[in-house]
């Protein structure tokens, strides 16, 4: 208690700020004394345990489900399928699939049966007992199978986007250089270290479901729609959590955990296995991206032509927002007069596909930074002097849409914070280095990532604060928190806002019940959005603490007790995201399908390698990230986004590649599915661009996402300037880059190769405009 | 049903267990130390690391009776008696070593029994020790830097050789946002054109 008083006497005068510190998070320490309980740790006396049982098929009609073995084990105490599901739908649209498989199934380790059991073991068992009758069909392995069947009665496209500016045709066929680039990426799965699950009660006619979510709003939603429940009879407590990455934004876990505690009336304890997770969890979705970038002899770019194929598997939930934001990253951060994107999410019989970090931007900056590389070879152009040349100016008009691009963007700024670094400047003598088999290359690359869920769409982030008479700040908040000590830097916003010692400001995030509806932990918007609300509600506080009379220079238990007794203790606030200033040539009416953004965070990456031409083995030697974040609220904790981020990117880039054959699994464990170790992660070096969003909490804007983008295209750059071959397809696995090099060395020149002759650039340039149906070469 | 007596994090247990039980669900379902925790089921992850018999070993790999008679230290058990964080511990919470902490308890064990066979290792070194737990969030670059400086404050000396990337990203992390952090700065500093 003295050292409370001593902080309230030391208030406004004395309050150093806090923003622009690297506090440790919030829940640190416990997270090292292993005392944080997530939400698969909760235990209650007498709660039962779930299991599910899943589809051993890609794609079949379900002719029976025969439970009657399951039931009858010792121990069960319900085993749910469809019919008794009470509105067996996960949301509103039927192609976002059934909670419960009823009729069909399209995917492997699809949902078919719920079991609850005393104990976990006999819950597993009884799932295992569970007798399915299948009718196999036709299984549609991707966007151009031939399979005489479509996914969904509609056919097996989920959505299309196409937009022009100018007249792309005319500016390619006139351009000096045409490099065109057919790239495949592959399907990334999140692998959060903490699996889905968590624990349900039924109590007093509302259901309580603790388990990890990064969109609690969504998740209350899902769960009332499937049980026919009042919203305000749903509440989902959705951290502590281990990772998310974007697994966790629309995962049908809590509405199994609700299913299974509501039929029972008993608490009910779920954890999916990893196998389970990685089968039957979302992806990054594969995509197929053909660029064409025209440029005129100098290097200006004219056109930039851009088609993407997803595939979003057996049912659409992010999909189409994916390739809405594809289209929008299509141009990266260039300026050209003429810009094209024609996009198509389709379904298939492989693996669901998601919300990953980045959310259609890697896909589509792997093609186009692979392409703007190699036209920099072409013209005998220093890559960073071709894209500064072509960036898009802070204020100017978007190369596609012709919205108003934001004044706060660093993108100059950020890729020369990362062509600074020695790593870029010494890399020739990094490459005279080279010995025996082992090139050395170094490569540059970068990205724009929007800020929030875009223009049109009502993004709002809500705040509320009450001042308790012991002079305790508690502010409800949100996006949640998983693992980007969000609280913790509301909590400093909080106190420089108010002029307090940060240690009387309590954060609550995550919990539907308590915290005002903030939107999802996605699309960068935490910090941004969530930051905002929290400064605004503190800034109302604020302004009362500022009346004459009120804040009389006394310790703060002072002032709240008196604020307490005045009624003027509770405060609430929300923070719409701003659209555009101009929209450009998108049609008012359709702002929303669009979604263009206000704000843009940037990241430049610098790649430095090794490439062992005999084997394709590709060893890194470091990663410069330069990241445009604003005002980094906590540096230390933005510095470990960064880091993760790239991390997260040199597996997409390297390793990672989720792996189906005719619709059925083939990499379902950390076993055959690679993430990056302490060994394949090089060392990072982070630097955080100086710069202000002026919308921002404190000048803060989001950046989690975008870091993750440049690095997979900064690595084939590397690769590229070692060899002279220019990686297509990701991830770069030796087979693929050994593959590579002989056919370079075999022909002299191949499509795969971007040193390519005047005669092959030539054919380029006469190539018909539709993409081939054929896979690209590699893919697989 | 088999009778295993062990010691963890100074607590004697005595219980009967089914043969096949694994070490980790004994620990985390039965004895309730849920701070040690399970990430895959193949092994891969280390989440579940702790010490038995005073070497880290993956508690997913080890069955509750093969620990019978040994002294087992979960991370719950890392601290001293007051409360005092081990250094490793300590090094983690101050380094954002850690995010979501879902690997960190299992990071921190393997750390601990890294730095008692090599008490000062470089950063390859604290890499190829902590290859076998993975991390998802945090790069592993401020992990190194944390167990270094962990290793540091146990030899009680100031870190030796420290990596370059860390120091970098430190300093050019503190130079850049004190410049840019100011509250009330002029919206001009935040527009270049």
């Amino acid at each position: 208690m003295t050292r409370e008083t001593t902080q309230g006497t030391s208030r406004a005068p004395a309050h150093t700020g806090v923003v622009g510190r690297s506090l440790p998070a919030d829940d640190a320490a416990a997270i090292v004394a292993g005392d944080l309980e997530y939400v698969t740790d909760r235990r209650v006396d007498g709660m039962l345990h779930g299991a599910v049982h899943r589809s051993a098929h890609p794609h079949a009609r379900i002719v029976s489900v025969d439970t009657a073995r399951a039931a009858s084990e010792p121990g069960v105490v319900a085993v749910l399928t469809a019919g008794d599901v009470p509105c067996n739908q996960l949301g509103t649209d039927s192609e976002n699939g059934a909670v419960l498989a009823g009729d069909v199934v399209r995917q492997v380790g699809e949902a078919i049966a719920l079991v609850a059991a005393a104990d976990p073991e006999t819950a597993r068992r009884a799932a295992d007992l569970i007798e399915v009758g299948y009718e196999p069909l036709p299984v549609v392995d991707g966007p151009d199978s031939p399979a005489p069947v479509t996914v969904h009665p509609r056919g097996n496209v989920a959505g299309t986007l196409t937009f022009e500016s100018g007249d792309v045709a005319t500016a390619l066929s006139s351009s000096d250089l045409v490099v065109d680039v057919d790239t495949t990426t592959s399907a990334q799965e999140h692998v959060a270290i903490e699996t889905p699950g968590g624990m349900a009660e039924w109590d007093l006619g509302k259901i309580t479901v603790w388990c990890g979510s990064q969109n609690p709003g969504l998740h209350r939603k899902l769960v009332a729609h499937a049980l026919r429940l009042n919203l305000d009879d749903v509440r989902l407590v959705s951290n502590p959590v281990g990772g998310a990455f974007g697994s966790r934004n629309d995962d049908p876990a809590p509405v199994y955990l609700a299913l299974l505690a509501w039929h029972t009336t008993r608490p009910v304890h779920l954890h999916l296995s990893r196998r389970e997770t990685i089968v039957a969890g979302p992806k990054r979705h594969p995509y197929r991206t053909r660029v064409r970038l025209g440029f005129d002899r100098a290097g200006t770019l004219r056109a930039i032509d851009s088609r993407a194929v997803a595939d979003t598997g057996p049912y659409v939930t992010a999909g189409r927002n994916v390739l809405k934001t594809s289209a929008e990253l299509s141009s990266g951060p260039y300026a050209a007069p003429n810009a094209r994107f024609d996009g198509t999410v389709a379904y298939s019989n492989n693996a669901n596909a998601g919300a990953f970090r980045g959310f259609g931007a890697p896909q589509v900056a792997f093609a186009l930074e692979t392409a703007v590389s190699e036209a920099a070879v072409e013209l005998g152009l220093d890559p960073v002097q071709i894209r500064r040349a072509n960036l898009t100016r802070p204020g100017d008009a978007h190369s596609l849409y012709g919205h108003t691009v934001s004044r706060s963007l660093r993108a100059s700024q950020t890729l020369d914070a990362a062509a600074a670094h020695p790593w870029w400047r010494d890399r020739d003598a990094w490459a005279a280095g080279s010995a025996g088999p082992w090139r050395r290359g170094t490569g540059i690359a970068m990205a724009i990532k929007g800020v929030g869920m875009g223009s049109g769409k009502g993004d709002t982030a809500r705040a509320r604060l009450i001042v308790s008479a012991t002079g305790t700040v508690n502010i409800w908040a949100g996006p949640n928190h998983t693992g980007q000590a969000i609280g913790t830097a509301y909590r400093q916003i909080a106190a420089d806002t108010l002029g307090i010692d940060h240690d009387r400001i309590r954060v609550h995030v995550g919990d539907s019940e308590l915290v005002p509806e903030s939107g999802a932990t996605a699309a960068s918007r935490s910090m941004y959005a969530g930051g905002s609300a929290v400064h605004q509600v503190c800034g109302r506080l604020r302004a009362v603490l500022d009346e004459p009379g009120v804040d009389t220079g006394a310790s703060f238990d002072d002032v709240a007790a008196h604020l307490v007794a005045s009624g003027r203790a509770e405060y609430e606030a929300e923070f719409v995201l701003p659209d555009v200033d101009d929209i450009g040539r998108i049609p008012p009416e359709a702002l929303a399908d669009y979604a263009p953004h206000a704000v843009y965070g940037c990241s430049a990456q610098v790649v430095r390698l090794e490439v062992n031409t005999l084997t394709g083995e590709i060893r890194l030697h470091g990663v410069v990230c330069a990241v445009d974040a604003g005002v980094a609220v906590n540096p230390g904790a933005t510095v470990g986004q960064a880091e993760g981020g790239v991390a997260q990117g040199v597996g997409f880039a390297l390793f990672e590649e989720y792996r189906l054959d005719a619709g059925v699994p083939v990499t379902t464990s950390l076993e055959n599915y690679l993430i990056p170790t302490a060994m394949d992660v090089p060392p990072i070096e982070t630097v955080l661009v100086t710069g202000h969003e002026n919308t921002g909490p404190f000048g803060a804007k989001g950046m989690s996402e975008v870091v993750v983008v440049p690095t997979a295209p900064a690595i084939a750059a590397a690769v590229g300037s070692a060899t002279g071959f220019w990686p297509r397809h990701l991830p770069m696995t030796p087979e693929r880059v050994r593959a590579g090099l002989s056919a370079m060395s075999g022909e002299g020149t191949s499509e795969r190769s971007g040193r390519r002759s005047a005669a092959e650039r030539a054919r380029t340039r006469a190539r018909p405009e539709n993409m081939s149906a054929e896979p690209a070469e590699g893919a697989s | 049903m088999t009778r295993v007596s062990m010691t963890v994090d100074g607590v004697s247990y005595d219980d009967d267990v089914e043969p096949r039980t694994l070490l980790v669900h004994h620990l985390r379902e039965r004895l309730g130390k849920v701070g040690t925790v399970v990430g895959c089921d193949t092994s891969n992850c280390g989440a579940c690391t702790v010490m038995l018999a005073g070497k880290s070993v993956k508690s997913c790999s080890v069955l509750a009776v093969q620990a019978d008679g040994a002294d087992v230290t979960t991370v719950e058990g890392l601290a001293g008696r007051d409360g005092e964080l081990h250094p490793v511990q300590q090094a983690f919470h101050e380094s954002h070593a850690l995010q979501c902490g879902y690997c960190t308890p299992g990071m921190i064990m393997a750390a601990v029994d890294l730095l008692s066979e090599n008490p000062d290792p470089s950063d390859g070194e604290v890499r190829e020790g902590l290859e076998g737990n993975l991390c998802r969030c945090t790069g592993y670059q401020n992990i190194v830097r944390a167990v270094r400086d962990a290793a540091a404050s146990m030899r009680g000396t100031v870190p030796t050789a420290q990596e370059p990337a860390a120091e970098a990203s430190a300093a050019s992390t503190a130079s850049t946002a004190s410049t840019a952090s100011s509250p009330g700065e002029p919206a001009s500093q935040g527009v270049t054109t």
